[in-house]
């Protein structure tokens, strides 16, 4: 047990923060569109020539070979610098934090070597085409159905709740391949090209008014059987390793960026004045009650973040103990800006971005999504119950 | 950087853990419900002998030459069992003595030969005692000060405490201290180590729900598996997980003299406070009407965690302190 950075590790720190102070853009990012794109990918290609892009990958894929403590490492440094726009917040979301961890751990050869590099340069936008209309929760039941003919599977079928589909090159496809087996057993993991013919792309508006969010169909859409991930009927345990790096470390980013959000909202406490117009917020007992457990539960999360890492460090990969950090952040963060609803007074009925400085509303709305999506909170605490604790299946 | 105990602390861990069964079971220990000195000399010695109160005393002092992070350690280990006894006192008091120089005094602590009840301050000169029984000595700890006082001539008022292993009583003491130091390392160090007790609190508890859980069948199958039980077990399982880590956390960056110890320790402190009293009120609704039992340990952790909760500071100090911190 111990807190010390190795002098590599202090090095990588100092070199963290040097690089954002010269290279960070100052500009926010464009909320939607193309324009979204080309920003998001310039700046991974920004970060990749930097050397921050796959700090914890493999070399060989272009990484850098180093440890998941200099990943959090960059995080915290990343926060420190005030950006203006939110490190997750990206259609690059999905390939840097658990598209290309899966073919890392999964991925042929081949596969590696094609798409690992462009995920690290920004020349390719990942999306994660799991949920159906029909299956959310209970994943497995999913019906979108591919056919092996020659060597492609022909897929049939529809997806929702795709974050990104409509600037998406790719995507991590779960399919049905085998009707007659069990359902854990029948899925399969493939890349799918999104611009294959037969596949169409509608936006779905969201409470946030994020437009990033899809529904996905899939009309006799062929696949090369080479981009199946792992075996073919063998995808859900591939789909597991998928979802213990998005429950595992995907959010680390966002655990990092909540506690500076809990000093800025300090800050804003001291300055704004308290609903009775008296005296400033932070003297409000209520206020002054739930900012300073705010305070303590994102140094708990810190906490729980070097955990994770510390145990991941001994297994080679997250273990179900990651639903305990991703349960506890998420309702963390629906408290933290439900907690800023009542801090900025006037200012919680005017509506801002999700993303920018100094906005509030916006976020609030967007925190809804930290317990629904990569699965709802009452998901999270089943496997925490049944695959930590050891408790029997309902 | 890593958060997980070493082969050596999970040895020490394995021992505290082995003693306290043996010996301070909360079963035998219910027999003294009620007695103004719960823990006897022969057992308060064997603690002494163990080394325990000199964890994390340096060794050219007669001490074991651990640090903070052991003695937290041994504190969560000490709320698991929900053990009773003058251990936060006692430790606190030798840091004191050693401050101070009084090597006698120091040397007299670590052998259990001289006891420390705690005295927290209420008004002027009158103090609330608690473990009174069989001490001469008290510490008392207000802000950055800390003072050993002499309890020989005190006369003690007994009071009916609401968790009968820790004797209450309330005293006016006048005479000046046999030492006194006025170090802020004295407050941290009594914030981690009761946030360590009350995580341990939380931890046993969200254990102990987890296997009632298991054992407890109804309606042909083991409560555990109904979700709402099993919710609330994952509840308590993730409060423990973050108060237990934060408080590691803290003892680390107080020794790492970081400039945010403060902030981490009253974190620390705040954080396993809350885990604690959701945890043993829920642990007592899971079990149902055994639950609500004397002869059952879970009220034991309930009243316990409300002494803790309010032993060298209030949940309100806390948070208080806690806003206030740097936090950088
Ligand atoms: C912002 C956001 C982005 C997303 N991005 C993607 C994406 O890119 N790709 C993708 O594939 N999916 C994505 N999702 C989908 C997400 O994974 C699902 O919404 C989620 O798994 C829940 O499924 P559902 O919506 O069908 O809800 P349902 O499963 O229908 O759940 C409805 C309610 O029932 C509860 N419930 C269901 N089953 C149980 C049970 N066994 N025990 C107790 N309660 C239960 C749920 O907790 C919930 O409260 C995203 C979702 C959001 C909000």
């Amino acid at each position: 047990m111990n807190l010390d950075l190795t002098a590599e590790e202090q090095a990588f720190r100092d070199e963290a923060s040097t690089w954002l102070a010269e290279n960070l853009p100052t500009e926010e990012r464009p909320p939607e569109g193309a324009e979204m794109r080309a920003f998001d990918l310039a700046w991974q290609r920004t970060l990749f020539d930097g050397g921050w892009a796959g700090i914890n990958w493999p070399v060989e894929y272009g990484g850098r070979g180093l440890s998941d403590i200099q990943q959090m490492i960059w995080y915290e440094e990343f926060a420190k610098a005030d950006p203006p726009f939110t490190l997750n917040n990206s259609c690059t979301f999905v390939g840097n934090n658990h598209g290309g961890p899966t073919l890392i751990l999964k991925g042929s050869d081949e596969q590696k070597a094609e798409h690992l590099p462009k995920i690290l340069k920004g020349e390719a936008v990942w999306c994660q085409g799991f949920s159906e209309p029909g299956a959310g929760s209970d994943l497995a039941s999913l019906n979108t159905k591919a056919v092996v003919d020659g060597d492609e599977l022909v897929v049939t079928g529809q997806k929702t709740w795709t974050s990104y589909a409509h600037v998406a090159d790719l995507q991590e496809l779960l399919v049905r391949t085998d009707s007659d087996a069990p359902k854990h057993k029948g899925i399969s993991w493939v890349i799918c090209d999104m611009r294959s013919p037969g596949i169409e792309v509608r936006e779905i508006e969201t409470m946030s008014h994020v437009t990033d969010f899809c529904e996905v169909f899939y009309d006799e859409v062929r696949i090369p059987l080479t981009n199946v991930v792992g075996e073919i009927n063998d995808g859900w345990r591939v789909a597991m390793s998928t979802l213990s790096f998005e429950r595992g470390t995907a959010f680390m980013a966002d655990q990092v960026e909540l506690a500076a959000t809990v000093e800025r909202l300090i800050a804003e406490a001291r300055e704004r004045t308290s609903a009775d117009g008296r005296r400033p917020a932070i003297e409000d007992e209520d206020i002054a009650k739930r900012l300073s457990m705010a305070r303590a539960e994102v140094t708990a999360l810190r906490a729980m973040t070097i955990a994770g890492i510390s145990r991941t460090a001994r297994t080679g990969i997250p273990g179900p103990e990651g639903s305990m950090i991703r349960l506890f952040h998420g309702e963390l963060h629906q408290r933290i800006y439900r907690l800023a609803m009542d801090i900025v007074g006037a200012e919680a009925l005017r509506l801002t971005p999700v993303d920018g400085e100094g906005v509030w509303t916006g976020p609030y709305l967007q925190s809804f999504a930290y317990t629904i999506g990569g699965g709802t909170t009452d998901i999270q605490r089943n496997i925490v119950g049944e695959r930590v604790l050891g408790l029997p299946r309902q | 950087m890593d958060l997980l105990p070493t082969e050596e602390q999970l040895e020490i861990i394995g021992t505290v853990k082995a003693q306290l069964e043996s010996d301070f079971s909360l079963n035998d220990l219910a027999e003294r419900d009620g007695r103004d000195q719960v823990i006897d000399d022969t057992l308060w010695q064997r603690c002494a002998e163990l080394g325990w109160f000199a964890l994390g005393i340096p060794e050219e002092d007669g001490g074991v030459g651990y640090s903070l992070v052991e003695e937290a350690l041994l504190f969560e280990e000490v709320g698991a069992h929900a053990t009773p006894g003058p251990f936060l006192a006692t430790i606190l008091a030798a840091h004191v003595a050693a401050d101070c120089g009084e090597s006698e005094l120091l040397g007299q602590i670590l052998s259990g030969e001289r006891r420390v009840a705690l005295a927290e301050p209420e008004d002027g000169n009158q103090y609330r005692l608690t473990d009174h029984g069989g001490a001469d000595l008290a510490l008392a700890i207000s802000g950055s000060r800390a003072a050993i006082l002499d309890l020989a001539g005190v006369e003690i008022t007994p009071e009916l405490s609401l968790d009968p292993l820790v004797p209450l009583g309330t005293a006016s003491i006048d005479s000046d201290p046999l030492c006194a130091v006025d170090d802020p390392s004295i407050s941290l160090r009594a914030s981690v180590l009761v946030a360590a007790e009350l995580a341990g609190i939380a931890r046993a508890t969200a254990e102990q729900s987890t296997e009632y859980g298991k054992d407890r069948e109804q309606f042909g199958r083991p409560v555990g598996s109904f979700q709402a039980l099993k919710h609330r077990c994952a509840d308590m399982a993730v409060r423990a997980d973050a108060a237990v880590n934060l408080t590691r956390l803290a003892a680390l960056s107080v020794v790492a003299g970081h400039d945010d110890a403060e902030f981490q320790s009253e974190a620390a402190r705040v954080l396993a406070t809350q885990a604690a009293l959701e945890n043993t009120t829920w642990n007592v609704q899971n079990h149902g009407g055994i639950g609500f039992t004397w002869e059952h340990t879970a009220h034991r952790y309930v009243t316990r965690a409300q002494f803790r909760a309010r032993t060298a500071g209030t949940p309100r100090d806390h948070r208080a302190a806690l806003l206030g911190a740097s936090a950088t």
